[in-house]
């Protein structure tokens, strides 16, 4: 388990992070979302090691990170970083052996990697020669090479295409199946909803919420009613409690407090009712309502 | 040590297979080839054709006064078909009845000395011999040893080749310490400018990568400085102007790459350590400038040493590092040095290099996280906590 424990970092005046607390349990995908510059990119580089926290301490089962332990990871920074002039296959591998695998191994697991990822055909390109998109999928396979035992990935998704989305998210869930504690920072809420086990969002440097999706859902207490009545006569919500925000057919009660059956029989009054359910919170709600 | 040695194998591969890299390998050892035949160009040709119109007792002295030079004689019938042959180039100069040369314009030097020469030698023994004197006693009074030079100064008989071979080591460690050094400054802000350090710095330490990038760019160099040593000298060989060679050649060629190892790592290592304080190329070449004035100063002294190699003004600077690392093994090829200045040389270059390294790294590796504006020296060199962005 990754556990990040009370990070404090300040560059200058500016305050960066006050008291970043979460963890990561083994085969969790833990979806880290915040606002621009809101701390991730900070606290997963010192995670990382390439800076340095003012105080506060990162874990790997119980003790200390190591640089030896960060050689175990799979990492891909903010900013893209490959070398332009080295063919893909040879820059994949060449990583691969800076942590510590054979010429073999690194052989191997290179042209496995780049088939995954659908390189096979670019391995002798040059990595300035292909498209933004691909160079993302060489630094993916770079963060992955080794086989690493944690990842951590600062917006692996930004800037892929929908088909690049799926072929990154599926390497990812199958590295989480295989008990792997994956760590990415998104903006992109809804790939967070779908592949996420837990989330953690930051605001100003402070984590807001950290737990399970099913966890934060429960915990938002703004309900929604959502009922949508057919050929409804207008004004039928008039005189019902709540707060109401009308859209066609559809009509949202927020803070219902109760009267959710009072509702019901106004709308079956009014005309045919399509739909009468309690809405679930969506992630970007949860997010609006945290960093707010 | 592995990372170091994978960091080193990719720069090598990485820049070894341009096409900059290549070119400029073959061009170097094709100049120096040619630099090397250069000498015999200018020196004139040390064979001549000599044409005779009637007989001559001149002949034989001639042919047989030197043998550094070939003489090809050729005899011709009348004076109009000598002055024909001189006209048209096919004869240096004709001889006519051991009294008169003629050639087209003026006599070359070397040839006219030798005529002269023969000339007297054969008309002294004719009128001694018809003074009445016995020919072989003639001929026994008349071979005299050469005079003896003897330099109460110092040893100038390989002057000219010594100072040759010492303008050319100039120019060749200029290159070869400048233009590698760039390349490591350049390849440092390419990982930090990219942010692939990010990630290298995950899997190996710094020290690592900033060794092997130094090991693996020099070794290059050191490849190209030695096959263009072994060309010049091979091309000198062919050309025959080894003959002309001072003596004590290999010791020079040891002692440039001596220091040239050394004068590589000190100035490679400050080319790192002031490369990882910018972000950009573009400010590559402004951030070295310091370390490209020292081995400008270092170069324009060296040139000054090559001719003036016992200026006491190169004396002292070839003591001094890093200037020693060019002046000295220039001084060695220009000129004499006593053993105790190389010794002390050396030693001084190696401390001053082993503080470089120190120094240098400290700095790189402080500096090459914090990405962004330039990093100030005084910052990093200050205060390494703070690794900041």
């Amino acid at each position: 388990m990754i556990e990040i424990d009370d990070l404090h970092k300040r560059y200058g005046d500016k305050t960066a992070l006050t008291g970043v607390s979460f963890a990561v349990k083994p085969g969790e995908m833990f979806g880290f979302v915040g606002a621009n510059g809101a701390g991730k990119t900070t606290t997963m580089r010192i995670l990382m090691g390439v800076l340095a926290a003012d105080s506060g301490q990162v874990r790997w089962d119980g003790r200390p990170l190591t640089f030896e332990d960060r050689r175990k990871f799979g990492y891909m920074p903010e900013e893209r970083g490959l070398y332009q002039k080295m063919k893909v296959s040879e820059q994949v591998q060449y990583f691969g052996r800076l942590n510590g695998m054979s010429a073999a191994q690194a052989a191997k697991a290179t042209a496995d990697l780049l088939e995954r990822l659908s390189l096979t055909e670019r391995a002798g390109d040059e990595v300035g020669a292909l498209s933004l998109g691909n160079q993302q999928r060489v630094q993916l396979a770079v963060a992955l090479v080794h086989g690493p035992e944690v990842l951590v990935l600062d917006e692996p998704f930004s800037g892929l295409d929908p088909i690049a989305v799926d072929a990154l998210a599926e390497v990812l869930l199958e590295r989480r199946s295989a008990g792997v504690p994956v760590l990415f920072s998104s903006h992109q809420l809804d790939l967070v909803e779908r592949l996420c086990d837990s989330v953690g969002i930051i605001s100003a440097g402070r984590m807001v919420a950290s737990d399970t999706v099913e966890e934060l859902r429960a915990r938002e207490g703004r309900r929604l009613l959502k009922v949508v009545v057919r050929d409804a006569a207008p004004g039928w919500t008039a005189g019902l409690g709540g707060n109401i925000t009308e859209k066609g057919d559809e009509v949202l009660f927020a803070d219902v407090n109760g009267s959710d059956q009072e509702i019901l029989r106004a709308a079956t009054k009014a005309g045919t009712v399509e739909h009468f359910g309690w809405e679930r919170p969506t992630l970007t709600e949860i997010f609006r309502e945290a960093v707010a | 040590m592995s990372g170091l040695w994978l960091v080193a194998r990719r720069e090598i591969a990485t820049r070894g297979r341009t096409k900059a890299f290549v070119i400029g390998l073959v061009i170097s050892a094709l100049l120096v080839g040619a630099l090397a035949f250069l000498p015999r160009l200018f020196s004139g040709p040390d064979s001549y054709t000599v044409g005779f119109v009637g007989s001559s007792t001149l002949q034989p002295a001639l042919t047989g006064a030197d043998k550094d030079v070939t003489i090809t004689t050729k005899p011709f019938a009348d004076e109009a078909a000598a002055r024909k042959a001189v006209l048209d180039g096919e004869v240096d100069a004709v001889v006519v009845d051991d009294r008169r040369v003629l050639a087209d314009g003026e006599v070359d030097r070397e040839l006219g000395l030798l005529l002269e020469g023969a000339h007297q030698t054969a008309q002294a023994g004719k009128q001694l011999a018809a003074a009445g004197l016995d020919a072989a006693k003639v001929a026994e009074a008349m071979r005299v040893a050469p005079l003896e030079q003897v330099s109460v100064g110092a040893d100038t008989r390989y002057a000219g080749a010594r100072t040759g071979i010492a303008t050319l080591l100039v120019m060749l460690l200029f290159f070869q310490l400048l233009q590698p050094s760039m390349y490591v400054a350049m390849g440092v802000v390419e990982e930090k400018g990219s942010r692939i350090v990010e990630i290298l710095l995950t899997s190996i330490r710094p020290w690592q990568l900033l060794g092997g990038k130094i090991v693996g760019l020099g070794a290059l160099a050191l490849l190209n400085l030695v096959v263009v040593i072994v060309a010049g000298l091979g091309a000198a060989t062919i050309s025959g102007f080894t003959s002309d060679m001072p003596p004590g050649i290999g010791g020079v060629v040891v002692s440039t790459l001596f220091w040239f190892v050394l004068g590589y790592a000190f100035f490679a290592t400050l080319a790192a350590a002031l490369g990882s304080l910018v972000s950009r190329q573009e400010e590559v070449s402004s951030v070295l400038t310091p370390m490209m004035m020292l081995i400008m100063a270092a170069y324009f002294v060296s040139y000054f040493a090559a001719i003036e190699p016992g200026n006491s003004v190169a004396r002292i600077l070839s003591l001094i590092p890093p200037f020693s690392s060019m002046v000295m093994p220039v001084r060695t090829a220009a000129g004499e040095v006593p053993l105790w200045e190389m010794g002390v040389a050396a030693a001084l270059m190696i401390v001053a290099t082993g503080a470089v390294l120190i120094l240098g790294a400290r700095i790189y590796e402080r500096a090459i996280l914090r990405t962004g504006a330039r990093v100030k020296l005084s910052e990093v060199v200050r205060d390494g906590s703070a690794v900041a962005r």
